[in-house]
């Protein structure tokens, strides 16, 4: 698509993709938690691909074992790393999960409801659907993950430090 | 000129890889928990120990090879749509499909060097 | 919980507005290129809309103001604005719905996602031109049976159920102006197009399904979404274009698998068994008018007197 010639000067009226991916209150839709689920979606995903070089890069290390322990002792050492590491964890979490919702929605088609005749209130059949719920339980379930993530990773055990 | 091939043929793969990462990449995080680590470890520390990990490399190599390959093409082509929604002139098309070809390819290649390095060391 | 909010703003809208509120409209002027927030004071009246704010501005404050309207009822999709950052229909958004006594402001600013021409006017030319991309028409393998149409083809009501959600799209643009993809991306054919792509390829009248999966099926196509359903959210019709793209993207991917063929495929309808029963029709003579034959009214010339 081209855009149209013409003698008019158009003013540029798009806040960009950058905006559009961190931004929840870009548009102020009611009844519309599925675009902080996208943004969340996305913000994690490019966490997780950011994590993922720095990985592979720091697994190489394990060809040596005593160097590999030596590296671990020293970034456990450090709060900063922990709380690297705890992110990185719950941006997996919830990754994962909302990826099963999408998964089913944008690849199986399923969760979005059927096609209806318009009557009031006038809520979209997708916003009503199984996805919605869905929405919910992965929200629910990415706190739970994250919370047991972060006893793992702050205490090295999965017990409740009383 | 753009490219306005097919696009399903890759982004189908998108979603391929996200079925798969849900099992291997499940697999991989529970390495990590007590209780549910294969790898048998009682804290998350000793999941990370040197012959922890070794173990991990030689016994699971085919699905850490798995992980490498479906995270790496799972991630880079997220990001590749992202960008592709940043910028549409033709330059910045081509530019983005190098980059992540070449990031791909790249990390790939180190990622094996390492899984081959174990397994061929016992 | 979330669904409650919708009710409470149809609710809103109900009750009486705040006696005065100001406008705040985003302008634009394309000849020094400045762009700037203008307050308008607004008197207003029970059931009052933007759209009638606008007018009045135009009509009694500021001539210079400009934007696009037509119908009044939401029916022609031209009026769409972006109300306290939610692109909305000008002449369905009462103000009581979005200004309250204790804060009796509204912004009104052009649509997102579309170039401005001035103020409040979106240049529409690419969206149109994206919707005629996906070939919003009935396409047969045999042209003549649309183009000569002496017949009609067989739908039956499931089959119309199917689709009629998504072919009350009044192409309004607000999802356009919603989707974050269409945020960043001027090349996304956007919720609006990709919807009626759906609408035009569930259609079972319709045979150029093959075409249209080659349209949307591009890196600025259907796989561009991501289901951040704004569209959906905002669409004043409820249209649902968030989830026709989810079922034309598991066609795309079904196709290209391998696995989807279009189920039902109707043919145009066969000649009569006998031919239709004629009625004959007259003209009610009694109770009109006492003594003129309807007949003979309608056959004499109208004049209408056209100078003012
Ligand atoms: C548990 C496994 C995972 C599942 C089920 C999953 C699922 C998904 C799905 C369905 C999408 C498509 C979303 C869309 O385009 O609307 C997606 C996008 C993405 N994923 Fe994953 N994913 C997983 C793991 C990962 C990993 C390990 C990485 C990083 C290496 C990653 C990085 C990304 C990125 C960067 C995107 C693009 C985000 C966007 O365009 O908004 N994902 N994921
Ligand atoms: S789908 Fe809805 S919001 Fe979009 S153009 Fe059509 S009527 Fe307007
Ligand atoms: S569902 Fe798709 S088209 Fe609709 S707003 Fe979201 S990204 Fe845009
Ligand atoms: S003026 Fe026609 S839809 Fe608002």
């Amino acid at each position: 698509m081209s855009t149209r010639k013409s003698k008019v000067k158009l003013l540029k009226n798009m806040p960009g993709v950058v905006r559009a991916s961190i931004d929840p209150f870009l548009v102020r839709a009611t009844n519309n938690p599925e675009r902080i689920m996208f943004i969340l979606h996305r913000v994690t995903g490019v966490i997780i691909v950011l994590y993922l070089f720095l990985h592979i890069y720091v697994t190489s290390n394990t060809i040596d074992s005593a160097r590999w322990n030596s590296l671990m002792e020293q970034f456990g050492a450090s709060i900063v790393n922990k709380i690297g590491e705890f992110i990185v964890a719950g941006a997996v979490i919830f990754h994962g999960l909302n990826g099963i919702r999408l998964l089913l929605v944008e690849f199986f088609g399923v969760g979005i409801g059927k096609p209806e005749h318009p009557k009031p209130p006038y809520i979209a059949p997708s916003l009503r659907a199984a996805q919605r719920k869905a929405i919910y339980i992965v929200a629910v379930l990415s706190v739970v993950g994250w919370i047991i993530a972060g006893i793992l990773i702050f205490t090295g055990y999965l017990e409740l430090p009383l | 000129m753009i490219i306005m091939a097919r696009s399903s043929r890759l982004n189908i793969w998108q979603y391929i890889t996200a079925i798969l990462l849900i099992l291997v990449l499940g697999f991989h995080l529970a390495e990590r928990i007590p209780g549910l680590s294969p790898l048998g470890v009682e804290s998350y520390e000793e999941s990370l120990e040197a012959h922890k990990v070794e173990t991990a490399y030689n016994k699971y190599s085919i699905i850490l090879s798995i992980l490498l390959i479906t995270a790496l093409f799972h991630g880079l082509n997220g990001l590749r749509g992202i960008l592709l929604e940043y910028r549409q002139t033709s330059n910045w098309t081509l530019l983005v499909n190098i980059i992540i070809i070449v990031l791909f390819l790249g990390f790939l290649a180190f990622g094996f060097r390492t899984i081959y390095i174990h397994i061929a060391s016992p | 919980m979330v669904a409650r909010s919708k009710f409470q703003e149809l609710l809103a809208a109900t009750r009486q507005p705040p006696k005065e509120v100001t406008i705040r409209v985003k302008r634009y002027d394309p000849e020094t290129g400045k762009v700037w927030y203008q307050d308008y004071k607004v008197k207003t009246f029970r059931g009052m809309t933007i759209l009638d704010a606008l007018l009045q501005i135009k009509e009694k404050i500021d001539h210079t103001i400009v934007m696009r309207y037509s119908c009044r009822m939401g029916v022609c999709g031209s009026c769409g604005v972006v109300v306290n950052k939610k692109p909305s229909l000008a002449c369905q958004t009462q103000i009581a719905a979005v200004a309250s006594e204790d804060k009796p402001i509204v912004v009104v600013e052009p649509l997102y996602n579309f170039p401005i021409i001035r103020d409040l006017v979106a240049d529409f030319g690419d969206f149109f031109n994206k919707h005629r991309a996906i070939k919003p028409y009935i396409i047969r393998k045999d042209p003549d049976e649309v183009e000569k149409g002496e017949r009609e083809f067989i739908m039956d009501p499931h089959d119309l159920h199917e689709i009629y959600e998504y072919s009350l799209c009044i192409m309004c643009g607000l999802c356009y102006s919603a989707c974050p993809v269409s945020a960043g991306d001027p090349l996304y054919l956007g919720p609006q197009a990709l919807a009626q792509a759906y609408r035009f390829i569930a259609d079972v009248r319709d045979e150029g399904y093959e075409e249209r999966i080659k349209i949307v099926d591009t890196e600025h196509g259907c796989h561009r979404c991501h289901f951040a359903a704004t569209c959906s959210a905002v669409c004043p019709k409820m249209v649902d274009p968030a989830s026709a793209i989810q079922r034309l993207r598991k066609i795309v991917f079904m196709k290209t698998l391998g696995f989807w063929k279009k189920k039902k495929i109707t043919q145009i309808a066969g000649p009569l068994k006998e031919p239709l029963r004629q009625i004959e029709a007259k003209y009610a003579v009694e109770n009109i008018l006492e003594g003129v034959d309807p007949e003979e009214q309608a056959k004499r010339e109208e004049k209408i007197d056209l100078e003012l």
